[in-house]
Order: C-alpha cells, then sequence, then structure tokens
C-alpha cells in the first residue's frame, strides 16, 4: 500500500460510480478523495494541485476520459500524474488509444474491488510511490 | 428523326450507358421508386402509421428516462443504506476487538468460582463470533455496494437508446413534414408552444393585439 494520505480524484459522470470508487478506495485505505464529473471540471482541480492519482470514467460530457488523459500528458505541471481509466468502453481500439495516450491501468466496467486493488497495487509498485 | 448513326452500334444499345448518363438514369429510377414507395405507402396508410410512430417516440422516451431515473434513485438509497450500515458494523468489531483483549487477561487468573469462569468462556465465544461477523457483514456490504454499478452501464445503455429514438423521431417528423399531404402539415404544426406570430395580420386563428385578446374573451363570457 501507497501512502494512505495519497490524494485521489475520481473523475465519472455518474454519481452511482463515483460514490462505489471512492468506497472502495476508503476500504483499500485512502480516505484523500475528491470527484469531478468530467474531464473540464478534472483539470481545473488538477490545476489547482496537490491531486497524486487520477482514476477516471471515458465516457463523459464535455470532455471524455481519453481528451483529458492527453490534457493531462501535455501539462507539464501534470504530466507525470498516474492516471487509471475505469470504463464500460471495451474495445481493443479503446484500450490501445488509452496505452497510447499514456494511461497507467485500464480497468473495464463491471470490476471487482479486487481488481481494482490489483491495479493500483500494479501501477504503486511501478512508480515506487 | 432518323438516327444518322447508323453504321456504329450506339454504346445505349448494348445496354452500356456514359457514366454521366448512368448517373442521370440511377438518380431518376430512384426518383420513381421514391414516388411509387410514397404512393404505396400513403394508398395502404402507412403516413398515418409513421405520423403515429413519430407520435409514440416522445412518450417512450419519457418512459426511458423513467427507468433511469428511478433505477439511479434505488441506486442511491442501497448506498447510502451501505454508507451507514457499514462503520456501524466497523463499530461493533473495534469494541468487540476491545472486550476480547480485557477477558482475555481476566481469564489468565483463575477463578475459584467455576460458574463465572463458564460465564466468561461463553462471553469470549461470543465475542470471537461476533468479530467474525462482523467482518462477514461487511464483506456483502460491500458487495452490495459494487452491484449498484449497474446503475452506471444500464444508464449508458439508456442514454443511447434516447439520443436515438430522439434522432429518429426527427427524421420521421422530417419524412412527414416532406412528403404529407398539406392537411397533416398543419396539424404538425398545430402545436401549442408556437412562440411569437412574426405575421399576424395574414394568419388565421391569430390575434394581433390585446384588443382582439379581450374581445375573443369576453365573446366566451370572461
Amino acid at each position: 500500500m501507497a501512502n494512505p494520505n495519497t490524494k485521489f480524484l475520481v473523475v465519472d459522470d455518474f454519481s452511482t460510480m463515483r460514490r462505489i470508487v471512492r468506497n472502495l478506495l476508503k476500504e483499500l485505505g485512502y480516505t484523500n478523495v475528491d470527484e469531478a464529473e468530467d474531464g473540464v471540471m478534472a483539470i481545473s482541480k488538477l490545476k489547482q494541485g496537490g491531486f497524486e492519482f487520477v482514476v477516471s470514467d471515458w465516457n463523459m460530457p464535455n470532455m471524455d476520459g481519453l481528451t483529458m488523459l492527453q490534457a493531462i500528458r501535455a501539462d507539464p505541471s501534470l504530466a507525470t500524474l498516474p492516471v487509471l481509466m475505469v470504463t464500460a468502453e471495451a474495445k481493443k481500439e479503446n484500450i490501445i488509444a488509452a496505452a497510447q495516450a499514456g494511461a497507467n491501468g485500464y480497468i473495464v466496467k463491471p470490476f471487482t474491488a479486487a481488481t481494482l486493488d490489483e491495479k493500483l497495487s500494479k501501477i504503486f509498485e511501478k512508480l515506487g510511490m | 428523326m432518323k438516327n444518322n448513326n447508323t453504321n456504329v452500334i450506339a454504346p445505349e444499345a448494348l445496354g452500356i450507358l456514359p457514366i454521366h448518363l448512368e448517373n442521370d438514369e440511377m438518380l431518376s429510377r430512384i426518383g420513381h421508386m421514391t414516388r411509387g414507395l410514397h404512393e404505396n405507402l400513403r394508398a395502404l396508410g402507412f403516413d398515418k402509421i409513421i405520423e403515429q410512430a413519430a407520435h409514440n417516440i416522445p412518450d417512450a422516451r419519457d418512459r426511458l428516462n423513467y427507468v433511469a431515473r428511478m433505477t439511479e434513485q434505488a441506486a442511491e438509497r442501497v448506498l447510502n443504506a451501505t454508507d451507514i450500515a457499514s462503520p456501524l458494523q466497523d463499530e461493533i468489531a473495534k469494541q468487540a476487538a476491545v472486550l476480547q483483549e480485557r477477558w482475555k487477561k481476566v481469564m489468565e487468573v483463575a477463578s475459584v468460582k467455576s460458574e463465572y469462569n463458564e460465564a466468561a468462556s461463553e462471553t469470549v465465544a461470543f465475542i470471537h463470533k461476533t468479530i467474525e461477523n462482523t467482518s462477514a457483514t461487511k464483506e456483502q456490504l460491500m458487495e452490495i455496494m459494487m452491484a449498484q454499478d449497474f446503475q452506471d452501464l444500464t444508464g449508458q445503455v439508456i442514454k443511447k437508446i434516447t439520443e436515438l429514438a430522439q434522432s429518429l423521431e426527427q427524421q420521421l417528423v422530417q419524412l412527414l413534414l416532406d412528403y404529407s399531404p398539406s392537411a397533416i402539415k398543419k396539424e404538425l404544426d398545430n402545436h401549442l408552444m408556437n412562440g411569437p406570430q412574426i405575421a399576424p395580420e395574414g394568419t388565421a386563428n391569430v390575434v394581433s393585439n390585446q384588443g382582439q385578446v379581450d374581445d375573443l374573451l369576453e365573446s366566451l363570457g370572461f
């Protein structure tokens, strides 16, 4: 487990899913979690600083998750932020596009608590967090 | 008029058309087919069916929105309940663990009263079971919470279908406006939300000033 104070941003247009991810993170020991309902809101929150991890949906109004990921990677102050995609988009081309855009992980909905735990641990381990 | 190309067999005669002629012919044939289809559909009363279908789509959309709203509300209620129940279980588990430790220490000193020892052993067993069960209940609460992810997934599907229905409706209405007899066109335009009249003087059934409004109301006995 990484630092329990690691600050997460959960991005999803469905409040149900934001709550589920928030609760799962809490169960895994991470209680420092903020939420955003689309890419635009997420970027604006991220720019205020302090966030260390992003868990994001793909299909959202205003700005989708892939565009948000590309914006993060293009912004020097955010470029190294780990981003885990959690989405119902299950086409191979989606997964490839996310990987090419620099996603650190990709979870397809519906998912289990164990999957989230595993992917998070993998990313933390890789980044030495 | 006599064909002056008698020596050459025209390509048309062989069923081969120059490309521009081929396109013209194709468009003309599509036009004829469309006209024929339109006549046939009208003869069969299909324009009414299309009108009905276009009319029913907003209703179908409302129903889908209702499903989306109700499932979202249900999911929220479940999440509210698991959010409340989960810390209650945590609290029970925590207190049970403290009690378990205390009893362990007490029982290290042998007591003279055997009934007392027996009661203490049962209490410790119960505390142990409590810790086990709260943990199992917490797991089930997590499972209940995770199951609510259906709302996100079905919600996305419903949103897609609603958009599809909307585009279908627009196309059907346009089809009706383009191909219906003028009577139906009028009927379709006959809504109660038409906004400001831009040329009220020349339009039937439209008032052009407040005086006419008052006159009309008066004539109706208001």
